[in-house]
């Protein structure tokens, strides 16, 4: 294993680490606006990094400019749905949590 | 080193799992649509690891696919499957 | 194949058919909406490890993007389901309920 291959699994790593965190998140936050903070984080954060170490192993150019492609379409899927979503959840009534005292 | 690669794709795939429990408890529609985006982006991240392993190139293009369809979801979600309707705009506004 | 292989396939097949039933057996419409986007998702992964990445391709595209889609669209024109019901009533509470502040 080289160098490089250690970077890249380290890399992956962190990745993964964000998509469990992400997961956790959608499962145990209490309101609407809450899980989409923690989605977004798993998004945009934890396929970067996936992104990232995938990329130290391709053999071409081409390879890279279609990983950045793919993650770049995510950020900006991310970054419209996230808002809409919770626009549309404010306007139909849903009221943000608050910690009962 | 391909048998790491797709231990981190198991990781990814119970990920997508857990957040299957969030689709079933809801509690309101936009709960379940988040928990679909993350599937959107998880199988995004498995497809490309997938590729890496089994050096099958063809799959990036199916995770460039699924990145793309998975905003056409949230983007119909909202729009079509959640507008509040005529009436509810009646009763926000009065 | 070795075993983080078998352990992939194993939680995939086990995932996919208990997904399969749940769509099926849901009582809400719009869950069993979602449902069948995840199982578009994860169908398409079926293809990708009986190594047929075409057909992957075409399940993503066409089962998990655009029939997912479609399906969201029909899903907000029936709105007399069960689960868009409940929410008009929580709207209508919280707007009474805004109501009987403002008075």
């Amino acid at each position: 294993m080289s160098a490089i291959d250690v970077v890249s699994i380290g890399l992956i790593a962190i990745g993964a680490l964000f998509f469990i965190a992400g997961s956790v998140g959608v499962l145990r936050f209490p309101d609407v606006y809450t899980r989409l903070h923690a989605l977004t984080k798993a998004d945009n954060l934890g396929l970067g990094f996936v992104v990232l170490g995938l990329a130290l192993r391709a053999d071409s150019a081409v390879v890279i400019a279609k990983l950045a492609v793919t993650w770049a379409l995510v950020v900006v899927a991310g970054a419209t749905a996230g808002p809409l979503v919770a626009e549309a959840a404010r306007t139909s009534g849903v009221h943000p949590w608050r910690r009962s005292k | 080193m391909n048998a790491i690669l797709v231990g981190f794709a198991v990781v990814l795939l119970l990920t997508v799992v857990a957040g299957l429990i969030r689709v079933e408890r809801g509690p309101s529609p936009a709960d379940r649509m988040l928990a679909a985006q993350l599937f959107g982006t998880a199988g995004v991240a498995i497809l490309l690891l997938l590729s890496e392993a089994t050096a099958i190139p063809a799959l990036r293009d199916v995770a460039l696919v699924i990145a793309l369809l998975a905003a056409m979801a949230s983007v119909a979600f909202v729009k079509r499957a959640w507008h509040p309707g005529p009436s509810d705009a009646r009763g926000g506004s009065s | 194949m070795t075993i983080a292989d078998w352990i992939f396939d194993g939680v995939l097949v086990l995932t996919l058919v208990w997904l399969a039933l749940r769509t099926l057996a849901g009582g809400q419409l719009f869950k069993s909406v979602v449902l069948y986007i995840a199982y578009g998702l994860l169908v398409a992964l079926a293809w990708v490890r009986l190594s047929a990445p075409d057909i992957a391709l075409a399940e993503a595209a066409i089962g998990a993007g655009i029939t997912g889609v479609l399906l969201l669209d029909a899903a907000g024109h029936m709105r007399g389901s069960i689960e868009s019901r409940s929410s008009r009533n929580l709207r209508a509470r919280n707007q009474s309920a805004e109501g009987g502040e403002d008075g």
